[in-house]
């Protein structure tokens, strides 16, 4: 008896449709939201996450209508990423059915964010991404979906986000997220040695190998993937077989 | 029949209040003693702290008309809505909560690598047969997320436990009382079925 591993499929989502691209190009419809995000929470996902992936201010209510079309289906833990600049955004967010928001750019451009939105809000809903890429032997923190590097390491900003009432640290490497060449092991691990909250790993996945080995060598608490389940290339149910496998606990799909 | 869901102001009440919604039950947000008076069964969820949850009830007049409701009408406890059943907790020492249990919420102890907060998916072990966990099998994965939790408690209240690290007591009772610690409103079809049955629970 023991807690188990996490599976969190990732929609993208864009204009109140799941959209999916290689590198935000050759963008297609890939369904409603709420339909795809009811099929993951069959199949057995612990976990549901939405990106807004071009979160302007116009498309804000768009967004909104769709997290309550979501949250009215779907009754796992369910975050909410993309856009999120002030208190209020967050608000709103976990008002219209978010359990959690997932901070980026804006956790950089103003860490004090962090601090009030988890003494606000509580740790627990406050995710914070971070999209790196290595550089020698440390790894760069970027910003706006990887287009500006800062001069942050991603170890200690991880640290430093911990510090401030992050209640979970969602790495994206960016050396390996669309090359489905497995997850960015050594990071994860450096990482997850280093804090005390949970780490979920993303970027990377394309076979069920690369699933086990983020949680047995990467030691994250969570896998995060979108394609392989977009394109139903892996069920979530063969994940957690392999898992089981593996001697890694699963929440079984009852 | 009328499921009031307590709102002081803190807490994830939407959430609990679409899945009762979406479970077929009338569900209504109460905000006041007469709110409390008005419904049938009681159901007060919570995220934060303790000392916020006792402090809002207390600002909103809601304390002492839920206390003397707990005598009279079902009452569902989700995660500090267990918390506050007990006499106090480590969280927020001054504050004392509505003393259905004598004993105290304690901090989950930090061991090794364990992770503090229990987050996620972990087995519940129910330790009595009850017709709030009608056809939910044991060891059925239910969704945490806390720092505290109730470990020493009179067996004849504790109905079920879960491990993380130490075992600690994830589900409680007392005569019309129940208290989880789990989120049963986000813990998928076992989830919906444990609110479905405390909607159906007769007493």
């Amino acid at each position: 008896m023991s807690l188990t591993a996490r599976i969190i499929p990732c929609l993208d989502v864009r204009g109140g449709r799941v959209v999916k691209g290689i590198n935000f190009e050759n963008i297609v419809d890939a369904g409603d939201p709420a339909e795809v995000a009811k099929r993951y929470d069959l199949e057995g996902a612990d976990e549901i996450c939405m990106l807004d992936i071009d979160a302007s201010y116009q498309e804000r209510s768009t967004t909104l209508t769709t997290v309550e079309a979501i949250a009215n289906q779907v009754f796992i833990p369910f975050t909410v990423g993309g856009g999120i600049k002030k208190i209020q955004d967050i608000e709103v967010l976990l008002k219209s059915g978010a359990d959690k928001v997932s901070i980026n750019t804006s956790a950089i451009l103003e860490p004090e964010l962090i601090q009030h939105a988890s003494r606000e809000f509580g740790s627990q809903c406050i995710v914070v991404a971070i999209d790196a890429k290595k550089e020698g032997d440390l790894w760069s923190v970027f910003t706006h979906g990887g287009k500006n590097k800062t001069l942050l390491n991603a170890i200690d900003w991880a640290k430093k986000v911990e510090d401030l009432g992050a209640g979970e640290i969602l790495m994206t490497s960016m050396d390996k997220d669309g090359t489905k060449s497995g997850y960015d092991n050594e990071l994860n691990q450096k990482l997850a040695s280093a804090l005390e909250i949970p780490l979920i790993a993303s970027g990377g996945a394309g076979t069920l190998d690369h699933l086990v080995d983020a949680i047995k060598i990467g030691e994250a608490d969570a896998v995060l993937a979108a394609s392989i389940f977009h394109y139903k290339e892996i069920s979530i149910e063969r994940v957690k077989e392999e898992l089981l496998k593996n001697k890694i606990s699963v929440r079984s799909n009852s | 029949m009328q499921i009031g869901i307590v709102d002081y102001g803190a807490s994830n009440i939407f959430s609990v209040l679409r899945a009762i919604s979406f479970l077929g039950a009338e569900a209504k947000i109460v905000t006041n003693p007469k709110g409390l008076k008005s419904i049938d069964k009681i159901i007060l969820p919570g995220q934060g702290s303790m000392g916020s949850c006792i402090n809002n009830l207390k600002k909103n007049d809601l304390f002492e008309s839920l206390k003397k409701s707990l005598s009279e009408k079902p009452y569902l406890g989700i995660c500090l809505g267990l918390q506050v059943l007990f006499s106090l907790s480590e969280e927020s020492p001054k504050d004392k909560g509505l003393n259905i249990f004598p004993e105290k919420v304690e901090r989950l102890s930090k061991k090794g690598n364990l992770k503090i907060p229990h987050m996620g998916w972990n087995q519940v072990e129910f330790k009595k047969d009850h017709f709030i966990n009608n056809d939910i099998p044991n060891s059925t994965n239910f969704y945490f997320v806390h720092s505290f939790a109730s470990k020493k408690l009179n067996k004849k209240n504790i109905f079920s436990q879960t491990k993380h690290g130490e075992i600690f007591n994830s589900a409680v009772l007392h005569e019309n009382i129940i208290g989880v610690q789990f989120h049963p409103e986000k813990s998928g079809d076992p989830g919906l079925k444990f609110l479905k049955n405390f909607i159906d629970w007769k007493i």
